[in-house]
């Protein structure tokens, strides 16, 4: 008993308020980062990276894995020196940012800083360390990898076209990162009569894709044939694709989501979630499978040949960001007012035009507000 | 070749986006229905829901901000608000 006391009172040992220190490392700066940024460290914070910008312009990696907690007041510093650092020709990353930190930065439209390769990665998901996206997931075209707010770096496969396919991309890996149980996602596509998969997660996940094209059998090719989904919550108790499901479960492979993409209402592809984990996609899951192979088919029935791949990846980047913005201050309206989402987009739009911004505006200056507000009293409970 | 009688599909040629532009901005909103959806609603060939109607309502208007205009296009809520301007 006075053990466990022990550990419950270490809880209560003082925090460090902050805390920073430089470290030069090949041609880097880490600046690593503990405790917490706020209104009283963010001048300290700063004015380290004014003396190295001015110093040296050399990139400067914020290393935040120490990093309790970070308000708007920090974004305010890492914003404007990140733009500076990238006229001066370097970079500013974030390596290994809390959950808290990362989803400010993913709010904020930040989330594009954070180091997509940290030097020691501890995700031991589906795919191993290719999924991370070393040189390796590329080997089977090489020609082209897309990045995408996750940091997943995606491999490229063989292409028809490629506006379609970066856009397909960025999808599979939003799809990716936005499902709870996906440890790998894929796009198969009917091309020539024959279904091929067009963007992958990882290479476990495209061999998945291979397996089911080689036997002739599988819940992706049953979505795409057919038109409607299919979800094989446990492949140890599934008894259709026999074949297909012996090679899956030896790969590690426990449930798989096949939602179809229709063009023209008819069946084109799938998109295909799969997972280590059996039972792992509810019907939230489903609703988000459906609205990214939505997503997927409005970019098919919809891209135009005339623009580029980053015309159209960029666009469908924008549109997401803003979607999660405006989604957020919904979230905040609706629960501050008690009404619905619909009623929450409305009393957002009307703001937005009595002030005159657009509705975007209007929800990121809601979240800004709420979002400095919450982390200070946080900061200080 | 649906007369541009709906207000929403006249709105569109007017600011001149494209079917597929104004899909990003309605989804970047926040909307739900696929491209097709949105141009069947263009066309009154679907009816939506007084929120996706508002939600393309809100992407036209948004690009008559950015063309200098104001807002022309009324949101399914408007009477109740603007009642006061006249």
């Amino acid at each position: 008993m006075a053990e466990y006391r022990a550990v419950d009172e270490s809880k209560d040992r003082p925090r460090i308020a902050f805390g920073v220190t430089t470290q030069y490392s090949g041609g880097q700066v880490v600046v690593a980062l503990r405790g917490e940024v706020d209104m009283l460290s963010a001048p300290t914070f700063a004015s380290v990276l004014d003396s190295l910008f001015e110093t040296s312009r050399r990139d400067i990696v914020v290393d935040a894995a120490e990093l309790d907690f970070m308000d708007a007041s920090g974004l305010r510093v890492i914003g404007p020196m990140s733009a500076r650092l990238r006229n001066a020709g370097g970079s500013l990353t974030i390596r290994s940012p809390s959950r808290l930190v990362r989803r400010l930065l993913d709010i904020t439209a930040m989330g594009d800083l954070i180091e997509r390769d940290p030097p020691d990665p501890k995700s031991p998901a589906l795919g191993g360390e290719q999924r991370t996206g070393d040189a390796s997931t590329a080997v089977i075209d090489g020609s082209l990898e897309t990045d995408t707010e996750d940091g997943v770096r995606l491999p490229a496969f063989p292409v028809g076209n490629d506006v379609i396919d970066a856009a397909l991309r960025l999808v599979t890996a939003l799809a990716r990162a936005t499902i709870g149980g996906a440890d790998g996602v894929s796009v198969s596509l009917t091309r020539h009569g024959k279904l091929t998969t067009v963007a992958a997660s990882d290479e476990t996940i495209a061999q998945m894709d291979r397996d089911q094209y080689a036997t002739g059998e599988g819940p992706c090719l049953s979505a795409a044939a057919e038109g409607h989904w299919f979800h094989a919550e446990s492949l140890a108790d599934e008894s259709r694709w026999p074949q297909f499901v012996s090679r899956a479960i030896k790969d590690g492979i426990a449930s798989v989501l096949a939602t179809p993409l229709m063009v023209s209402a008819r069946p084109v592809g799938s998109l295909n979630i799969y997972s280590n984990t059996d039972h792992a996609f509810g019907p939230r899951d489903q609703e988000l499978a459906a609205l990214f192979a939505s997503q997927a088919s409005s970019i098919l029935a919809e891209a135009r040949t005339d623009m580029t791949t980053d015309e159209v990846a960029g666009r469908l980047r924008e549109a997401l960001t803003t979607r999660q913005v405006i989604a957020h201050a919904e979230g905040v309206i609706m629960g501050r007012e008690g009404i619905s989402a619909d009623a929450a987009y409305a009393n957002l739009r009307q703001t937005a035009k009595r002030t005159g911004v657009d509705v975007r505006e209007s929800a990121a200056a809601l979240l800004t507000s709420v979002l400095s507000d919450n982390l200070i009293g946080q900061a200080r409970g | 070749m649906s007369e541009p009688n709906s207000i929403l599909e006249g709105a569109r040629i007017e600011v001149g986006l494209t079917h597929s532009e104004l899909w990003f901005r309605y989804f970047a909103l926040g909307g739900m229905s696929t491209a097709l959806e949105v141009e069947a609603y263009l066309y009154d060939a679907l009816t939506p829901t007084d929120h996706d109607r508002d939600l393309v309502a809100t992407a036209l208007n948004e690009r008559f901000s950015e063309l200098g205009g104001d807002h022309p296009v009324a949101y399914t809520d408007d009477e109740d608000l603007d009642n006061t301007n006249l």
